[in-house]
């Protein structure tokens, strides 16, 4: 395996609340090679999203992670804001954050809030020398410069998802995460995105983690699938054999229903019921209550995640049972 | 931006006339006849009755009447005070100028303290200091103007001897030049000083909540994780978001301070508005309190549409729109 | 049978109103400011309501000294220029500023509640021009209307309270019209639509019901600036006459401050204690309403 750039290891992210803790990631180990494109695929609330902000140390002061981080050798989780800051944030991570037309102030021009970010991390920078990074990002995205003098309510959902992938490359950062980046968007113009994304990782050498509720979207840009359920990874394996040979019920039941409609909300077709409760998991696998082959057994032992295959990973006690059949 | 400038125009004709509408039927609903009411003077003689209500078509439909009551304020005419044996319209705008004095001072002033007293607050949110001094807002709030007046007043000039008890001017001094604008600061020191401080709170409250707001936008989350510092993004994008509300709030709370100036101008005997006012209300001068009253909802019609102007102009997404 | 078939599914997919009194009590507590103005609105209140006991002698008896300071020959605050118990005045007079702001507030709560509800409900041409007069209302000095309106009418108490109300509702009615804008996409509502109910009772029963909520928060405050209006009127010479008023107090106590403070400073000190009351059960509730606040995250 080549080296990681990234690699998570036994992370838990708990959430301090007034009814108790409540646990949003347990024990995700993850390795991210150096070019390699991750999709984390779960349901809202799985934990996905809590696990991107994570990476960027965003997460609110009520929440705690524990485990390793480690990100080019060194560990992301015991940085300090300031180095964070410095030579982290957006130099080696950046991220296209979802709801994009939020993500910028309402009131500054897009340009200005971009030059403003690009000022911060490369001050030595003439200002002939921005306008022609700036110009650089944007042509990259396939946007005109006059998206520079543009206000962020004047784009598309289109166009300001566009932007917000320019801000993101605005560094030239090795690693992006994209949350649920097309979510928003329209069918057509999610494939034009999703296409944009797949051909600037190779434009810009560019290591990935790609965050959807949808398969869809991790089918078209990634190489290697994690599931997450209620915090846990119920299957990682390679993009091929994710979407043929998919192990896990869940990772089966999500394949299956690939949602037609847009939006999160969007039940699992075949899978009645939702999330357990995660002030209170349930003892045993966390999917039993909703899985179609549960046994007693289930209900018991929490399974551990066991290499079926190289670079396979799966999260259920069924596996060796049913490969048998199979 | 010149079409937006021209909507807003257009935008507070119906507030004016609004105005106009309840002023014409107070006109009717005062005790007596409207002739004798705007004939100004305590015992008309029956042809100056009849020469007002031919002029202003009192024989005539209530419609028609309003008509030609219309025509008469359009030309300024707003009748005869009871009292001063003065036209309406001439007495209250040469007592506009000492109002406007304190007026647009204290919110000015207001607007300063009540906004750096509200980031300071929300950048605390949630601790002892942000309580305490959401706590002293609420309090000055409750105050009345007219007793903080006194109390100062007591406090300042009574006993301490600091600053003049009352008036605009030194009485008989007849300063001219600087001299007599210094004078008048130190006469404006007291009544600026109470206006201020009860309209700090809402300036405090409304900037306070929308910088808390702000403060959990998407776009702070963005920039954050850029690793733009903290305080650059709230200097640069949060305040600036946040401050749009406050602006509206400023055109809007001119009502507000002429209702406290009104009052608070009785304690310092100031030669304003709000000493007419007292006086009209003494000798039921109805052309009078009936004029004070239109030019002050068209004031803070204006002023209002003022600032709806400036809040477009810093805000894009009204502006562009 | 029909009575049923129309009763059954509204009640199932109606938000339910009970039960969540608890949870709201403790953000009521939470939010710091509630507890505290509710613990001084029950003071006061006792105080109104005990001021027989407190002040037997009612407010207007005259007593022998004038402008005796206050602990003087059993007058804890003191006595006014008639020689009248300043703190059986003051009792008394927390009767009519709860009087006056609470029907004050009433009636403007009221006149919002329907002209919002019906704005936000109806939408289209009848919410455009209700909006406007709204916004008109929210922008003419009220003050000075009150001024004209009950130096025409008279100062009975009765005038006082109904202009004041009638003055004040465009903030509820501004209120009333979110809420009832985004009632009417809920699906409770489209049901009832959908089996016939009457627009009116939709309004009266569905609407203003569950969307009363953000009003009881502004009718706090309502209260507090009617008795903040009331004061100013009544220091300008247009107060009731017949009853014992703070604002008139302070008024009455103007010309002599120099030298016997009390007389104004103590009825000052009732309005602010009794609006503050207000003011901070107006913050609780808007703390408990205020959707960020609510607990269950995750």
């Amino acid at each position: 395996m080549s080296e990681s750039l990234l690699e998570l290891r036994n992370v838990s992210i708990r959430y301090r609340t007034g009814r108790g803790h409540v646990s949003a990631v347990e024990d995700v180990s993850l390795q991210v090679p150096t070019g390699a494109s991750i999709g984390l695929v779960g349901e809202s609330g799985s934990g996905k999203s809590t696990l991107a902000l994570a990476l960027m140390r965003l997460l609110p002061q009520n929440a705690e992670v524990t485990g390793e981080m480690i990100f080019a050798g060194e560990n992301l989780v015991t940085k300090t804001e300031s180095q964070l800051s410095k030579g982290w944030r957006w130099r080696k991570l950046a991220m296209v954050f979802q709801k994009s037309l939020a993500a910028m102030s309402p009131v500054h021009r897009i340009g200005q809030q971009m030059e403003d970010v690009l000022t911060i991390h490369e001050p030595h920078l003439t200002k002939p020398e921005r306008e022609q990074r700036l110009h650089d990002v944007l042509t990259s995205v396939r946007l005109p410069n006059r998206v520079l003098r543009a206000y962020p309510f004047e784009l598309s959902g289109g166009m300001m998802q566009r932007s917000m992938i320019a801000l993101g490359l605005l560094c030239n950062p090795p690693f992006l995460i994209f949350d649920e980046a097309t979510t928003a968007l329209d069918v057509i113009t999610q494939t034009q995105i999703l296409k944009e994304i797949e051909r600037l990782k190779a434009e810009y050498n560019l290591t990935t983690i790609v965050i959807s509720h949808d398969v869809g979207v991790i089918n078209a840009v990634t190489d290697t699938v994690a599931v997450l359920y209620a915090g846990q990874l119920m299957e990682v394996a390679p993009r091929e054999t994710f979407f043929s040979n998919p192990q896990h019920p869940y990772s089966q039941a999500l394949i299956s229903s690939v949602p037609r409609l847009r939006g999160e909300k969007t039940r699992l077709a075949g899978i009645p019921g939702s999330l357990p409760d995660l002030t209170n998991p349930p003892q045993g696998c966390r999917f039993a209550p909703r899985c179609p082959h549960a046994t007693e057994g289930c209900l018991a032992v929490t399974p551990p995640l066991v290499e079926v295959a190289p670079g396979h990973l799966v999260r259920c006690t069924d596996i060796p049972l049913r490969e048998v059949v199979a | 931006m010149g079409r937006y400038i021209s909507r807003q125009l257009a935008s507070i004709i119906p507030t004016i006339l609004l105005s106009i509408v309840i002023n014409f039927m107070l006109l009717h609903a005062a005790p007596g006849d409207p002739a004798r009411v705007l004939a100004g003077k305590d015992n008309p003689s029956e042809e100056q009755i009849a020469a007002i209500r031919a002029e202003l078509g009192l024989d005539r439909s209530l419609p028609v009447q309003f008509f030609s009551y219309v025509r008469e304020l359009l030309q300024g005419n707003m009748g005869q005070s009871l009292s001063f044996k003065q036209p309406v319209f001439d007495l209250i705008m040469s007592r506009m100028p000492a109002t406007l004095l304190l007026t647009v001072t204290s919110a000015i002033l207001a607007l300063a303290i009540g906004t750096l007293l509200g980031v300071a607050a929300a950048q605390r949110a949630g601790t002892v200091k942000d309580a305490a001094l959401s706590f002293g807002n609420y309090a000055l709030f409750a105050m009345p103007g007219f007793w903080l007046g006194l109390i100062l007043m007591v406090i300042f000039s009574s006993k301490l001897g600091w600053l003049p008890t009352a008036g605009m001017r030194t009485v008989r001094a007849d300063y001219t030049g600087w001299r007599d604008v210094l004078d008048v600061m130190q006469h404006m020191i007291l009544p600026v000083a109470t206006l201020t401080l009860v309209q700090v709170p809402i300036y405090f409250r409304i900037t306070r909540a929308s910088v808390i707001q702000e403060r959990q936008q998407d776009y702070m989350t963005t920039f954050r994780a850029t690793g733009m510092p903290p305080t650059h993004t709230f200097r640069r994008y949060a305040l600036r978001n946040a401050l749009l509300p406050t602006i509206t709030v400023f055109g809007l709370g001119f009502g507000f301070v002429f209702t406290g100036a009104a009052l608070v101008e009785i304690v310092f005997a100031w030669p304003g508005i709000g000493r007419l006012t007292l006086d009209a209300v003494f000798r039921r001068d109805y052309p009078l309190l009936l004029g004070v009253y239109l030019i002050l909802a068209i004031a803070v019609s204006i002023a209002v549409m003022l600032t709806d102007i400036v809040y477009a102009l810093l805000d894009p997404r009204i502006r562009l729109r | 049978m029909a009575q049923t078939l129309t009763s059954t599914p509204v009640a199932e997919i109606a938000p339910r109103r009970n039960g969540r009194w608890r949870a709201q009590w403790s953000l009521f507590v939470e939010s710091r400011m509630g507890p505290i103005g509710l613990a001084i609105l029950i003071i006061v209140a006792l105080v109104a309501i005990c001021a027989p006991l407190i002040a037997p002698d009612g407010p207007f008896k005259l007593g022998a000294t004038r402008l005796l300071a206050p602990g003087k020959e059993g007058h804890i605050l003191g006595t006014d220029h008639l020689g009248r118990d300043m703190l059986a005045q003051i009792v008394y007079g927390a009767r009519v500023s709860l009087v006056i702001g609470i029907v004050a507030a009433t009636i403007s709560l009221i006149v919002g509640m329907v002209v919002g509800s019906i704005a936000g409900y109806y939408g289209g041409i009848v919410d455009m021009v209700l909006s406007r007069i709204t916004d008109m209302f929210l922008i003419i000095p009220a003050f000075f209307l009150i001024i004209i309106i009950v130096a025409t009418l008279g100062s009975g108490i009765i005038y006082v309270m109904v202009v004041i109300g009638l003055t004040a509702w465009p903030a509820s009615a501004r209120l009333m019209r979110a809420q009832a804008m985004s009632l009417r996409e809920r699906t409770f509502i489209h049901a009832l639509r959908a089996l016939g109910e009457s627009n009116r009772k939709i309004l009266f029963r569905h609407i203003i019901p569950n969307g009363i909520q953000p009003l009881i928060a502004n009718a706090s405050l309502d209260i507090a600036s009617a008795i903040l209006i009331e004061s100013g009127l009544s220091f300008i010479g247009l107060g009731d006459p017949n009853k014992a008023t703070w604002g008139r107090m302070i008024y009455d106590g103007r010309t002599t401050i120099t030298t016997a403070w009390w007389v104004s400073v103590f009825p000052g000190i009732a309005i602010i204690i009794t609006v503050l009351g207000f003011y901070l059960v107006g913050d609780g509730i808007s703390y408990v309403l205020n959707p960020r606040n609510r607990k269950v995250r995750t």
